[in-house]
C-alpha cells in the first residue's frame, strides 16, 4: 500500500484533466466529484457508463474525456467493465498488445442504477473479483428524468413522485453495507466538497487490485432545489451534520475518515434544500426533524461503541 | 478432417473452437447449456486458450460480449428463448456499437406458457436488432455456420454481430454425423480478428456508443447499420464460396432443393425443413412437380434470390414455425412483401403455422398442405392461414382442461 | 395559422409562457399546439418553446422553421447562434425582445427587415434568472400582438394554467402579463398568420442516396479526447464570477477543486483564472472562496463593459 500523495490541500492537482463544455447542470455535485476523481485516476482509463445524468457527458461528437468511454445500458455497466477488463487481460497475456496500452476500467453510474436496476450486475462483478473501480454519483433520485424517487432517496424528501405532505416514506438504502457484505477489495464514501478525503480514497482505489467501490453523494441543485452556488456548502453540511459519513471498508474493517467532533443539527443541512422545505414551512415538523436527527445520532452512537 | 457423431450443441462448440475464440461470456439456459459446458471443459483441460466467464444474466452476458468485441478480442456466446429476450435491450445496443461476435441461439418456445421445445419466435424477436441471422437445418450446418458467421460479421464492410440459430432438442440434443474441418484449413479461411479502429487502448482514446441528440445523426447511424447489413448479402456469397473451397460443403444463402422444374414450393426455415425435403421426394414419386426453398440467411433477407426462386411457380406453401399474434406467420409476411409489386405473375402464397413449441409436423401434413395449395391455385384465391392442429390434439387438451377444473359448462359449449 | 417561438434560458419560464399563450388562444376558440423543445435543457442554457394557433385544426408538428412571431425573454441570447433565435426569420416575422436596449439599437445591430419591438428589461435586476415573471410578460405581449386575445381570456388562461400555485404568484403573473399586453397596445394585431407551403410550386427536398460507409467511419464513436471544449457552456451564464487578484490568497485548491466544471485553472504563480468560455456561472467559487476575493457581477453588464473596452 503506497502512502497517500495527498497530505495537504495544496497537494491536490492544480491542472484538471476532464474537459469543460459538458451538458451537466451548473453547480452539479456529481461533476464536481468526477472531475476531481479523474484528476487522480488519470487519462489511462475507460469509463463504462450506465444510463443516468452522466450519459450526456459524451454526446456525439463531444467528449470531455482524455481517455476512453463506453456507454452500455442502465442495468449492465459492470458487465461491460468485465468484457473490457477480460479482453485487455487476454490481449496483454497473449502479448497481442503492449502492457503500456492497459487501461483502468471505471464504471460510472447514478444511484438509480447503482441502488436499483444495476445492483445484481454489480453484486455479481464483486463476486467475480473483477479488477475495476465502481463510481456511483448519488443524487438521491432519478435525476436525469426530473428527480423521481429512487432507492437512494432519503426519508421525507419531496421528489416528483413523492409530492405528498410527508415526502418519500421510505429510507435511503444502505448501499455501502450491501457492497461491504460482498467483501470487495475496497469500499468508500466520498463527496466533492471534501476534496482531500476524496483524493486519498481515489488514490487507494486506483492502487488496490480488485473491486473498488465508491459512492459519492452528489448535491444536486436541480433535483434538491437549492441555488447552484451552494453545492459545496450543502456537501460540507452533509458531512458536518453526520448525514453523509465519510468512511471506507478495507480488509474487513470499516474506518470513518471524518468523525465530526461536534455534529451540527441535521436541519442545518435540510433547510437549505427545497425538497425538505415542508419540514420547516408553513410550520416546523418537529416530529419528522426529531426522527431524522435520532437516526443520525443512532448511527454515530453505534460508530462510537 | 475427422467425422464424428455430434449434437447440435457439440457442433456449435466445435465451430467456436475452430474459430479460435478468445472469450466466452456465458449464462446457462436449457437447451443451450451444453455448448458452454463443452467449451469450459476444453478450457479447463487446457485444450483451448480461451477464457469463459459466467455472468449473472443474459443482459450482462451480451453486454460483456459486446464490450470485449469492442476491445478487440474474438467473442462467442450462446443462449436460448427467455435468455435471448432478457438480453434484448443489449442485442440492439451492441449491434449499434458495430461490435461483431457470434451468438448461437438454440430456439425454444417463449413464455407464457413457459415450455422447453422449439419454435422460432425467440430468434425472430431479434429480427430488427441489427444482428445478422443464419438458420440451420442440420448439426453439420451449425458447425459450418459458426465459422461462416465469424468471417461474415467481422468483414470490415459489415462489422455486425451474428446469430446462428438451431432448433432446441431437434438439433441441440440430437447427434448426427458431423465433419470437423482441420484447424489449418480453417486458419486459412478465417484470419485473426482485426476490427480496425474499434478498440480500447491507452494510446488511442475513443468514446464508443455515445449518445446523439436529434434525428439527423440518429438516422445516419441507424441507416448505416442497415446498409452494412445489406452489404452482408454479397459478402455472404463470397464467404460461403470460400468456405466451400476450404471444406467442400456448400452453404448457399438459400437452399433450393428440386426447385428447377417445380410448380409448387415449400418455404420454411430451421430443422423441420428436412422433413419438407423428404416430403418433396415422396410427393415427386406421387407425380408432383414440387421443391423446397429454405432461407439459411434470414437477416439480411435474401430478397432477390428468393424472388428468383419463386419466379414462375404456381403456388408456395409457406410454413411458419412462429406466430406474430394478430398477424400470423412472419416468413409469410416477409415473402409477400418481397414479391409484391416486384414480380410479374407472382405465385400464390398459402400460409401455414406449424411446429409451435416443438409440435411435430407429419409427412401427411406436408402432403395435405401441397394438396390445399394446388386447390387454391385452381380457385385463384389463397385460403385463410391454417394452424396445423388435429382433432386428437384438441381432445388431449380437453382432458388436461378437465383435470385443471376448467369451467365444465364452457368446455361443453366449446365441444 | 400563427407560428410563435419563445426563446429564453432554462429557469426563465419559457414552457409556462408558451402554455399561457396557448391556453389563451384556446379560450378564444382557436385550435392550438404548445410544446417545449426537449433536449438536454439546463438552468441557464438556451431553450425554446412553440405555440401554433389557427382557426382550423392544426396538422403541422414539431419545430417551427419560419415563425410569424419570435419572443426573446433574454436579449443576451439574440447574438448567440447556438440559441437559434434568428433561425428562419423572414421579413414578415415580428421580433420581440425583452431588453435594456432600444429597438433602434437592435435594428442597428441585426440588419434585418423584420419588425423589431422591445419590452424593457429591468436594469436593477442583476441575475436575469431571477426574472421569474418575464415569461408572463412575454406571453401577454404576444397575446396583444396577435390581436385575437382579450385581456379577460388571458387572465383566465393564467388562472387555469397556474391553478394550485400560491395566490401571490398567480396575481403577479396576471399583473405582468397585463403589463406586457398594454405595452403592445400600439401594435395590436401586428403579427400576421403565416401560410402553408404550396404543393403547386415548391422546392423539392435535396434527397440523396445515403452512401454506405464502413463501420470504421459510421459507428457512433468519437476518435479523440477532449472534444467537449468546443461547446461554449459559458453561454449559460447570467452572473459572472470575477477574481479580485488583490485579495486572492492563491489557495487555488479551494476554488479550482470546487468548480464542478473544472473551469478554474492555476497559473505558474499559483493564481487561479476562470475560463469564461465554459464557466456556467454556478458561482460555487464565489461561495467557497475563503478570502471573498471572487465577486459575482451581472453577465450582461460584464459583456457590455467588455464590448466597450
Amino acid at each position: 500500500m503506497t502512502e497517500t500523495a495527498f497530505k495537504h490541500m495544496r497537494d491536490l492537482p492544480s491542472t484538471h484533466l476532464l474537459g469543460t463544455g459538458t451538458p451537466a447542470c451548473a453547480g452539479c455535485g456529481g461533476l464536481q466529484a468526477i472531475h476531481q476523481i479523474y484528476d487522480v485516476l488519470g487519462k489511462n482509463t475507460v469509463f463504462v457508463n450506465a444510463a443516468g445524468c452522466m450519459t450526456l457527458l459524451s454526446v456525439y461528437p463531444f467528449t470531455p474525456f482524455r481517455g476512453s468511454w463506453l456507454y452500455t445500458a442502465m442495468a449492465s455497466a459492470p458487465a461491460g467493465a468485465q468484457g473490457i477488463r477480460d479482453a485487455l487481460d487476454i490481449l496483454i497475456e497473449q502479448k497481442r498488445i503492449d502492457k503500456n496500452e492497459d487501461l483502468q476500467v471505471v464504471v460510472l453510474t447514478g444511484d438509480g442504477s447503482a441502488y436499483g436496476m444495476g445492483l445484481s450486475a454489480t453484486s455479481s462483478a464483486m463476486e467475480r473479483k473483477l479488477d475495476f473501480i465502481y463510481l456511483c454519483y448519488d443524487n438521491e433520485g432519478y435525476g436525469n428524468t426530473g428527480q423521481q424517487y429512487s432507492d437512494a432517496t432519503p426519508h421525507a424528501a419531496k421528489t416528483s413522485t413523492s409530492t405528498g405532505p410527508g415526502g418519500y416514506p421510505g429510507f435511503k438504502k444502505d448501499l455501502f453495507s450491501i457492497w461491504a457484505a460482498h467483501k470487495p477489495a475496497y469500499v468508500a464514501t466520498v463527496i466533492g466538497a471534501e476534496s482531500l478525503d476524496l483524493a486519498r480514497k481515489i488514490q487507494k482505489a486506483r492502487d488496490i487490485e480488485g473491486p473498488c467501490m465508491i459512492i459519492s453523494l452528489s448535491p444536486c441543485p436541480t433535483g434538491w432545489d437549492f441555488d447552484p452556488s451552494l453545492t459545496a456548502k450543502v456537501g460540507k453540511l452533509a458531512v458536518r451534520t453526520g448525514i453523509w459519513p465519510l468512511k471506507e471498508y478495507e480488509n474487513g474493517n470499516i474506518t470513518h475518515t471524518r468523525k465530526p467532533a461536534k455534529r451540527l443539527p441535521v436541519e442545518a443541512y435540510l433547510n437549505l434544500q427545497g425538497r425538505f422545505k415542508h419540514l420547516f414551512e408553513p410550520k416546523r415538523d418537529e416530529k419528522m426533524l426529531a426522527d431524522i436527527q435520532t437516526q443520525v445520532d443512532a448511527y454515530w452512537a453505534k460508530v462510537a461503541s | 478432417m475427422s467425422r464424428k457423431l455430434l449434437t447440435g450443441n457439440g457442433a456449435a462448440a466445435w465451430g467456436a473452437r475452430l474459430a479460435g475464440i478468445d472469450y466466452i461470456p456465458a449464462f446457462p439456459i436449457t437447451p443451450q447449456t451444453e455448448i458452454i459446458e463443452t467449451l469450459e471443459h476444453w478450457i479447463g483441460g487446457g485444450q483451448i486458450p480461451a477464457r469463459l466467464v459466467t455472468l449473472e444474466s443474459e443482459h450482462s452476458m451480451i453486454t460483456a460480449a459486446g464490450a470485449a468485441a469492442a476491445t478487440g478480442v474474438r467473442v462467442f456466446s450462446a443462449t436460448s428463448s427467455q435468455g435471448l429476450l432478457y438480453g434484448m435491450e443489449m442485442l440492439y445496443a451492441v449491434a449499434g456499437w458495430r461490435a461483431p461476435f457470434v451468438l448461437v441461439n438454440v430456439s425454444r418456445g417463449l413464455s407464457a406458457p413457459i415450455t422447453l421445445e422449439p419454435d422460432h419466435n425467440d430468434v425472430l424477436a431479434a429480427r430488427d436488432s441489427g444482428f445478422l441471422q443464419l438458420h440451420c437445418a442440420t448439426c453439420q450446418e451449425v458447425l459450418d455456420s459458426v465459422l461462416i458467421a465469424y468471417r461474415l460479421g467481422e468483414d470490415l464492410r459489415v462489422r455486425l454481430p451474428v446469430i446462428v440459430n438451431q432448433d432446441g432438442f431437434y438439433l441441440s440434443f440430437t447427434r448426427e454425423p458431423v465433419e470437423i474441418p482441420d484447424q489449418q484449413a480453417i486458419e486459412a479461411f478465417l484470419p485473426p480478428y482485426d476490427p480496425e479502429n474499434m478498440q480500447f487502448r491507452a494510446s488511442a482514446p475513443v468514446s464508443q456508443a455515445v449518445a446523439v441528440l436529434g434525428g439527423g445523426p440518429y438516422s445516419y447511424f441507424r441507416y448505416e447499420t442497415h446498409l452494412a447489413s445489406l452489404q452482408a448479402l454479397a459478402v455472404y456469397d463470397e464467404v460461403a464460396s470460400e468456405f466451400e473451397k476450404a471444406s467442400g460443403r456448400a452453404n448457399p444463402a438459400i437452399e433450393c432443393y428440386r426447385t428447377d422444374d417445380a410448380e409448387y414450393l415449400f418455404v420454411m426455415m430451421g430443422a423441420f425443413a428436412t422433413k419438407a425435403r423428404q416430403a418433396v421426394n415422396q410427393l415427386r414419386e406421387a407425380g408432383w412437380r414440387i421443391g423446397l426453398v429454405r432461407p439459411r440467411l434470414f437477416r439480411p433477407f435474401p430478397e432477390e434470390k428468393l424472388r428468383r426462386a419463386l419466379a414462375g411457380k404456381k403456388g408456395v406453401i409457406v410454413i411458419d414455425q412462429n406466430i406474430s399474434f394478430g398477424r400470423g406467420g412472419v416468413l409469410h409476411t416477409e415473402l409477400a412483401s418481397a414479391i409484391l409489386g416486384k414480380s410479374e405473375k407472382p405465385p400464390l402464397l398459402v400460409s401455414f403455422i406449424g411446429g409451435l413449441g416443438g409440435r411435430d409436423i407429419s409427412a401427411e401434413e406436408f402432403y395435405e398442405m401441397a394438396r390445399v395449395t394446388k386447390e387454391a391455385v385452381v380457385d385463384g384465391k389463397a385460403p385463410e392461414p391454417r394452424l396445423l392442429y388435429t382433432e386428437t390434439e384438441l381432445r388431449e387438451v380437453r382432458k388436461l382442461q378437465g383435470i385443471a377444473c376448467v369451467e365444465r359448462q364452457a368446455l361443453e359449449n366449446e365441444l | 395559422m400563427y407560428r410563435i417561438r419563445f426563446h429564453g434560458r432554462g429557469g426563465q419560464g419559457m414552457k409556462t409562457a408558451s402554455r399561457l399563450l396557448g391556453a389563451a388562444f384556446f379560450l378564444e376558440g382557436f385550435a392550438v399546439q404548445d410544446a417545449p423543445r426537449y433536449g438536454a435543457e439546463r438552468r441557464g442554457a438556451p431553450i425554446f418553446a412553440y405555440v401554433r394557433a389557427g382557426k382550423s385544426p392544426i396538422f403541422e408538428r414539431g419545430i417551427i422553421l419560419h415563425p410569424d412571431l419570435v419572443i426573446v425573454a433574454d436579449d443576451s441570447l439574440v447574438p448567440v447562434p447556438a440559441a437559434g433565435v434568428m433561425a428562419g426569420l423572414t421579413d414578415r416575422t415580428v421580433l420581440l425582445i425583452s431588453t435594456t436596449e432600444t429597438a433602434d439599437e437592435w435594428r442597428r445591430r441585426l440588419h434585418i427587415h423584420s419588425a423589431i419591438l422591445t419590452l424593457p428589461a429591468p436594469r436593477e435586476v442583476e441575475d436575469r434568472l431571477e426574472l421569474r415573471y418575464v415569461g408572463a410578460e412575454c406571453a401577454g405581449a404576444a397575446a396583444c400582438l396577435t390581436g385575437h386575445i382579450s385581456k379577460k381570456k388571458l387572465e383566465r388562461a393564467i388562472l387555469g394554467e397556474l391553478e394550485g400555485k400560491p395566490q401571490k404568484i398567480i396575481h403577479r403573473n396576471i399583473e405582468m402579463a397585463s403589463e406586457g399586453y398594454d405595452r403592445m397596445a400600439d401594435h395590436k394585431g401586428l403579427v400576421q398568420e403565416g401560410t402553408l407551403p404550396s404543393a403547386k410550386a415548391y422546392t423539392p427536398p435535396a434527397w440523396i442516396e445515403m452512401p454506405f460507409e464502413a463501420a470504421r467511419i459510421s459507428s457512433p464513436t468519437i476518435h479523440a479526447g477532449l472534444t467537449s471544449i468546443k461547446v461554449r457552456t459559458g453561454l449559460w451564464r447570467t452572473m459572472r464570477p470575477v477574481i479580485d487578484h488583490r485579495h486572492c490568497r492563491k489557495c487555488w485548491w479551494v476554488c479550482s477543486s470546487s468548480c464542478p466544471d473544472g473551469a478554474i485553472s492555476v497559473n505558474e504563480e499559483g493564481a487561479p483564472g476562470i475560463d469564461y468560455d465554459h464557466c456556467k456561472g454556478c458561482l460555487t467559487c464565489v461561495s467557497v472562496c475563503p478570502s471573498h476575493a471572487i465577486k459575482a457581477i451581472p453577465e450582461h453588464q460584464a459583456a457590455a463593459a467588455e464590448e466597450e473596452s
